[in-house]
């Protein structure tokens, strides 16, 4: 064609030029900022496509259960982590911990090169320069036995093996594995009784369960697995087992019990032995305080029920005598190989360490005999009591090397730091059941040059030393750990994908073997002064303290109190007006090891005898720093006391703790009485809760499992003038654009006939889905993973931190914005209480748990009133929200009954403001796929219509319908409880059609016929014999 | 409609709407040029309040500027409070904007005398006051540049505005009356400005003012036209004061909002306006009638027929408070009880007592015709009406949203030092723009009043002046038109 138009720029070929230049701008507009290159690969590893997601099988390390993970990774950038669907223990869930493992990955305040400390001053050196320090530190300290300690982080797998015969060749002894959340009576009296640390428990085949303070919802052992199965238990409906909680506190998990039976810190042996038949109900009764007519209707449950789950998570000084005394109670009821599956052990927890013995390696470094000390991951002078005085005695250590990431307590005390490389970033693998290898596989690159390996670094180390450097050939941990794996590369070849191999790592057993004997035991708490009990307990979001540098963790309000950003003293009603204490209310807690000041928080869940503080907050720096600026933050000025998000937020409750240590050698955190004084000061406390009580307005519904196959009550509430549900019955409502026509006109002849637009026949051709949500109460536990998911599947800012408030007189404190009801959570998890409307002590109480999200109405209330069209309803039922459009009128959120929409009220994405939600390097999480959105427009739940399109983008491209259940929204994937399903309501084959038709189902605000597209079905009570019905 | 003494001798003018109101104090048309236009003269005082007026209206702006720089959250917005201070001043500034035109436009239907002394200063009122209304819609915008997405006209975006919206309504509301209140108000002021260039020395000012005065003459066919002008424009004013606030309760009653979601919305806001509006008629025209020195004007039975108007808007705002609670009790619907409880017993029972008493009881005392005639009382009460009117926007706008359907999102609200600096920003701007119009142009209608006083006879009638001296004693030796 061009040769017989002769020259010039012919039009196909102008065009050609055009398409192919657009094109390549657009991808390189898509593709992630801060490259420095238009493509981030100069030569493209295969089947990478820029905007196109590639996943990678890894292992969470989080906590010590060792998940399996899918990281997703956008142009060589990890941006969402998932459950692995493979994976023995999580089944494909994830708890909101393991997902803000990316924040730990991009934690702004992670170190970006290593450090030495000159004098009082921190200074930044190279890598080389690092492993040459620390080879001669190892140089000048090897030699006597005893003369070093390395405390790392608990983990399963081969590297906790690597590092003892490293530290076997320079002559160190073993190291010591610390997980200071971990329950040591109940692993000791797992290993006593079942010969394993950890069995799989079996909610289902439990007839009965009775947990005496074991959170095993809230990070009680492997909190992901034993929830999955939890929540199968409670979904077996009229079959489901009862569940009481014994304890002085209500946590989530005992939120989620049947009934509470609340006893005095310390009198649980009395009780479990009562339960047991070996003691008497009055003695148990009078001890703990608890009513004996309650007591003796559960001994009599537990005799009757064959086989029961007893668990126990007690954390005072008897603690161990309690697990043992539970333990015979589930070997009398046949639990064992039931319930309790020993037999299929989670190995996760093998080989750790317990407090006393760290507690004894302090007491050598406090007697000088500690020549160089080694922390990785671990902070003991957070996370032991001070009463420990772990600072003055590591002060005594002459060499002290850092392997941490974040500039934690501990780390500020040592004198060098070389950062480790973040689990996402390194190898690794870890043996969480028997016979399942789960291996941990790089995500990406190193998000700082300057950061390297703990165990490459020790490599190096070794290859400098003569003696050793033929032990450690390897080049690198790599290809020591694939040397060790079985089956070599091959087999891990083809188990990377998956995430998953067979084999086993061998047995590994406690690193230390003897406990030391100097370990000083917990006196028994009712031979302290005080006149309340004192329970601290890890926080289920922060740990022990973990997460709080994590602005996702912080701003996840906690699940029982629904407060963040803060410390709080939990007390109850009662105790309150006795002291003419209101809620914020400053108090002061004293005991004989200190004080501190907190909010006070009355609290229905806690015993009257007791006050309660959560752990995680507190983090401290011993040096002075300078303000931080959120604008233009150096990051050499290192933000010390655990990043910019965690430092100086609330109390540290360990504080006023004595150090005492349990039969098995774990930390008492119940171990004294406190007294506690009004000191007139007030802070409103930062909390996401509006009113605890639903007022009788039906959003949280429940029905007793004996009420289920009643046909005296009906399944749904009749409502007048509502409309005919025969087309998607499920739905109970007219679907999307027909609401408000002939569907949705009770009067019409055509009711239950038409399908509207989801007809095939239909005119407009628009769609045929319907796009649905149900959720399942009687399976959420309000663990609050979903509300995670959702803030990093959806770039949502958090907000909470003190200096993203407004920069002229305004008040600069953390969770100012949510005080001020500003957070952006798009699915919030309510917690109504139910009952007990008095706040007396001993009338029990429920609660209820309710993921609130946009309801995607098909009659939305916020669409008419937006005067720019900015939200409008989508074909296929979707409620859309047009960032551009947005004005901010904020009348649809006036107008939205179930208050789900979300304000932008500062320039959150923006990066040249202080309120900055992202920076740098967080900002590398964002999924590319959602807009940030900007000051001044109104946000909202989308049902994650980037995965709607990129499923049906996919399947066009695939040339065929989207599959039923082929994807589902953040939420729902990350479920623990497998509570929330998404899809397709109009089209039978997609699972959500057949839950929705579920007898329990119903709307919420049905009357307002809003014609709602989420589905709730109703919680299933199973109350004591004789108890009232749940009202609501 | 007015309450005057009996007259011994009326003159009569029929088709005159003023014709029964008397300015006995009034000798002559020269007397009125001189005492009217004397207003016009620039004091040390006004000076004074005008810098005060710019100051304020300047803190306003600086505070707006740092609003849109940093974003909303500058300001109190607790959510689920989505509206605040602003919408309450939005409403509070439109509602103030219906006593002109209701006093210029349906008084001068009903041929009501009273108006005349007053209803240049309410309608200049009117139209400053839309002017300040019309403002904050645009500054409650998360997003105020984007602020003409609102407005209906072609464009590349394809956005057009949403009709079912009532925020578009609004948009329309407010633009139509700005539009017709402000031409209302310079058609009335035709006449004047005439005047006053006949008077005007500066040879530019005068060149302005007869620009402005579009050559008016004073010819016979000039009045032919321009009284049917006067009328048509009236008449078509009449409807909007109705339809006007009728609207912005759409902002409103379309909701689904328990304390919104009501019928009664559109007559109660409708009435809340006159009232709100005679209010701040009050606030305005007894000082300026005092510090003009025109109480032989805007006489005592002005204040007194105006105040009547008063009392009747006070109850109907105060059936329609009632017949809220009553709709709420008979119902059936636990929302609205819920919220109707929460209005009077809960967390914001004190704003909603504060707008009760200032709204309903103490306008009550308008039943004794002392304290009508008394300016400094009407001040007052004037005063508690402006509070208690700008509080019955809030308690309408701030308890409704913070208790809504959802309990675990019900919530609280504080205005923050922003929202207060805008508001004083608004007072401000109102009162420059009012303050500048009184110094230019006259705040009483000179060509009115002269239709009113008995024109100066050729040849004074003997008996006609004997009557009027006893008839009609001098007010200074009376003391009838008070001190205020």
């Amino acid at each position: 064609m061009s040769e017989k138009t002769g020259g010039g720029v012919k039009r196909r070929e102008f065009l050609k030029v055009v398409g192919a230049s657009s094109a390549a701008l657009a991808t390189a507009a898509c593709a992630a900022e801060d490259t420095g290159k238009l493509i981030p690969y100069l030569v493209s590893p295969d089947q990478t496509v820029p905007g196109v997601s590639t996943y990678y099988a890894t292992t969470c390390r989080e906590c010590a259960a060792a998940c399996g993970l899918i990281a997703e990774t956008r142009d060589g950038r990890a941006i969402k982590l998932e459950g692995n669907p493979d994976h023995p223990l999580n089944h494909g869930a994830l708890c909101a911990r393991g997902q803000a493992g990316l924040q730990g990955l991009y934690n702004p305040d992670r170190f970006r090169t290593p450090m030495v400390k000159e004098g009082d001053a921190w200074k930044a050196i190279a890598l080389d320069d690092a492993i040459n320090r620390l080879s001669q530190a190892v140089a000048q300290g090897r030699g006597a036995a005893g003369n070093a300690v390395f405390l790392n982080q608990h983990e399963s797998g081969s590297f906790p093996r690597f590092l003892d015969s490293w530290l076997a060749a320079f002559g160190m002894p073993a190291h010591l594995s610390v997980d200071a959340e971990a329950d040591a009576a109940a692993m000791e009296a797992n290993r006593r009784t079942y010969g394993v640390s950890w069995p799989s428990l079996d909610f289902k085949a439990a007839k009965l369960i009775v947990s005496f303070g074991a959170d095993f919802l809230d990070g009680w052992g492997a909190s992901v697995p034993q929830q999955l199965n939890y929540a199968e238990a409670r979904a077996q409906l009229d079959a489901a087992p009862r569940f009481v909680y014994i304890g002085p506190r209500r946590s989530l998990t005992g939120l989620n019990a049947d009934e509470w039976i609340a006893c005095n810190p310390g009198s649980e042996l009395a009780i479990a032995n009562a339960l047991a038949g070996k003691g008497s109900i009055q003695d148990a009764a009078t001890a703990s305080g608890a009513d004996a007519a309650a007591l003796q209707r559960i001994a009599t449950e537990l005799s009757a029920a064959k086989p029961a789950l007893v668990l126990s998570g007690v954390t005072g000084d008897n603690a161990l005598d309690v697990a043992l005394a539970v333990a015979a109670i589930n070997q009398a009821s046949g639990a064992v190989g039931t319930t309790i599956l020993s037999a299929q052990p989670i190995t996760s927890f093998d080989g750790m360490s317990r407090t006393d013995q760290v507690l004894a390696a302090v007491e050598r470094m406090r007697a000088k005999q500690v020549g160089v000390a080694f922390v990785r991951g671990v902070n003991p002078a957070h996370s032991l009591p001070r009463a420990a005085k772990f600072a003055e005695a590591f002060a005594n250590v002459p060499v002290r090397v850092s392997f941490s990431s974040y500039p934690d307590e501990t780390t500020e005390l040592c004198t060098l730091i070389i950062p480790d490389l973040h689990s996402l970033e390194s190898w690794g693998d870890a043996e969480p059941v028997r016979g399942t290898i789960s291996l941990q596989q790089p995500t990406m690159d190193p998000v700082f040059a300057g950061t390297m390996g703990t165990a490459d670094v020790l490599l190096a180390v070794a290859k400098k030393d003569a003696a050793n450097a033929a032990k450690f050939a390897a080049t690198d941990y790599r290809t020591w750990l694939f040397s060790t794996l079985p089956g070599g590369d091959k087999a891990i070849a083809a188990a990377l994908p998956k995430g998953i191999m067979a084999g086993s790592l061998g047995a590994r057993t406690t690193t230390v073997a003897a406990a030391p004997t100097a370990a000083p035991k917990a006196p028994a708490i009712a031979a302290t002064q005080g006149d309340f009990f004192l329970v601290t307990y890890p926080s289920p979001v922060l740990g022990e303290g973990r997460g709080a540098n994590k602005p996702w963790l912080q701003e996840l309000p906690d699940p029982v109190t629904k407060i963040a950003w803060s410390s709080w003293v939990e007390l109850h009603p009662e105790t309150a007006q006795r002291l003419g204490v209101d809620r914020g209310d400053i108090v002061e807690v004293k005991t004989a090891q200190g004080t501190v000041r907190a909010p006070a928080l009355p609290y229905l869940g806690i015993h009257k005898n007791a006050i309660a503080i959560p752990l995680g907050q507190g983090h401290r720096s011993a040096a002075q720093m300078a303000t931080f600026q959120p604008k233009n933050h150096d990051p050499s000025n290192v933000q010390w006391g655990y990043g910019r998000y965690a430092r100086a937020l609330g109390v540290q409750a360990l504080d006023l703790l004595p150090l005492g240590t349990d039969g098995a050698g774990g930390l008492v955190l119940t171990s004294t009485k406190a007294s506690i004084s009004k000191t007139g000061d007030h802070r409103t406390l930062p909390s996401t809760e509006g009113s605890a009580r639903q007022h009788g307005r039906g959003i949280a519904q429940a029905i007793n499992a004996a009420d289920l196959n009643n046909p005296e009550r009906p399944e749904h509430e009749e409502i007048p003038g509502d409309a005919n549900h025969a087309f998607l019955p499920g739905m109970r409502s007219p679907v999307a654009a027909d609401a408000q026509g002939e569907l949705g006109s009770p009067t019409s002849a055509n009711q239950g006939i038409l399908k509207g637009m989801y007809d095939p026949a239909d005119s407009r051709g628009m769609t045929k889905r319907r796009w649905a949500m149900t959720i399942d109460l009687a399976r959420c536990t309000g663990c609050s993973a979903c509300v995670t998911a959702c803030y990093a599947e959806n770039n949502i800012p958090t907000v909470g931190a003190y200096w993203q408030n407004a920069s002229i007189w305004a008040d600069e404190r953390p969770g100012f914005n949510i005080e001020r009801g500003r957070e952006m959570n798009w699915l919030r998890l309510e917690r109504y209480f139910e009952g007990n409307l008095d706040g007396k002590f001993g009338v029990d109480f429920e609660t209820r748990f309710v993921p609130m999200l946009c309801q995607h109405c098909g009659n939305a209330p916020c669409e008419p009133v937006c005067p720019v069209y900015a939200t409008y309803h989508a074909p296929d039922g979707l409620n859309v929200q047009v960032y551009n459009r947005c004005v901010g009128t904020r009348y649809c959120s006036n107008n939205c009954p179930y208050k789900v929409r979300y304000f932008n009220w500062f320039g959150y994405g923006e990066s040249d403001r202080k309120q900055y939600a992202f920076p740098e390097p967080l900002n590398w999480q964002l999924n590319p796929d959602v807009t940030v959105r900007g000051k001044g427009v109104m946000e909202k739940c989308t049902f994650c219509v980037q995965r709607v399109r990129e499923a049906e983008n996919r399947a066009a491209l695939e040339h065929r319908d989207v599959r039923p259940d082929e994807f589902t929204t953040a939420c729902a994937q990350a479920c623990p409880s497998r509570a929330i399903t998404f899809g397709d309501a109009a089209d039978p084959n997609w699972s959500v059609t057949q839950v929705a038709r579920d007898r329990r189902a119903y709307h919420v605000f049905e009357e307002l016929n809003t014609y709602t597209a989420v589905v709730y079905l109703k919680k299933v009570n199973h109350p004591a014999a004789g108890a009232a019905a749940p009202r609501g | 409609m007015a309450t005057t003494a009996a007259p011994s001798r009326t003159v009569e003018r029929p088709n005159i709407p003023s014709a029964a109101v008397r300015f006995p104090a009034i000798k002559d048309y020269e007397q009125v040029d001189r005492e009217i236009a004397g207003t016009l003269r620039p004091t040390l005082g006004w000076f004074a309040a005008l810098g005060i007026a710019i100051l304020c209206m300047l803190i306003g702006a600086t505070t707006w500027t740092y609003q849109i720089h940093e974003g909303l959250g500058a300001a109190g917005y607790q959510p689920p409070v989505m509206w605040g201070v602003y919408i309450i001043t939005f409403v509070f500034w439109v509602g103030i904007g219906h006593a002109g035109t209701l006093i210029s436009a349906i008084l001068y239907l009903f041929r009501a005398g009273f108006r005349t002394s007053i209803y240049r200063v309410s309608e200049a009122m009117t139209v400053f006051a839309v002017m300040t209304a019309g403002l904050f819609p645009i500054l409650h915008l998360g997003r105020p540049w984007k602020f003409f997405f609102l407005i209906p006209y072609p464009n590349w975006r394809l956005i057009w505005p949403n009709p079912k919206s009532p925020l578009v309504w609004d948009v329309f509301a407010i633009l139509t009356y700005l539009t017709i209140s402000s031409t209302f108000l310079y058609i009335g002021l035709i006449p004047d400005i005439a005047i006053l260039r006949d008077r005007e020395k500066n040879p530019v000012r005068k060149a302005i003012l007869a620009t402005l005065s579009l050559g008016w003459r004073n010819s016979d066919r000039e009045w032919r036209h321009f009284t049917r002008a006067y009328l048509f424009l009236a008449a078509f004013a009449t409807p909007l004061v109705l339809s006007v606030h009728s609207v912005v309760s759409f902002d409103f009653a379309m909701a689904l909002t328990p304390g919104w979601h009501a019928t009664i919305f559109p007559p109660y806001f409708v009435a809340g306006a006159i009232f709100s509006g005679i209010g701040m008629v009050f606030t305005i025209a007894i000082p300026l009638r005092k510090a003009f020195k025109l109480e032989h004007y805007i006489t005592l039975n002005d204040l007194d027929a105006a105040s009547k108007l008063c009392l009747f808007t006070s109850m109907v705002v105060g059936l329609a408070y009632l017949t809220e609670f009553q709709v709420a009790w008979m119902s059936g619907n636990r929302f609205e009880q819920d919220y109707f409880w929460n209005r009077v017993f809960g967390q914001w029972a004190w704003a909603a007592w504060i707008m009760l008493i200032c709204n309903m009881v103490l306008p009550l005392s308008l039943f004794s015709q002392k304290l009508r005639r008394n300016p400094t009382w009407l001040f007052i009460l004037s005063l508690f009406i402006n509070l208690g009117m700008w509080f019955e926007r809030f308690v309408i706008v701030v308890p409704s949203l913070s208790h809504e359907f959802e309990p675990w999102q019900w919530g609280s609200y504080k205005p923050t030092w922003v929202d207060y600096g805008i508001l004083l920003g608004s007072f401000g701007w109102f009162f420059m723009w009012f303050l500048l119009f009184i110094k230019q142009l006259p705040a009483m209608a000179m060509s009115e009043i002269k239709e009113v006083i008995p024109p100066r006879m050729k040849h004074p009638d003997p008996q006609l002046e004997h009557e009027l001296d006893v008839g009609y004693p001098h007010p200074s030796e009376t003391g009838e038109y008070g001190t205020a």
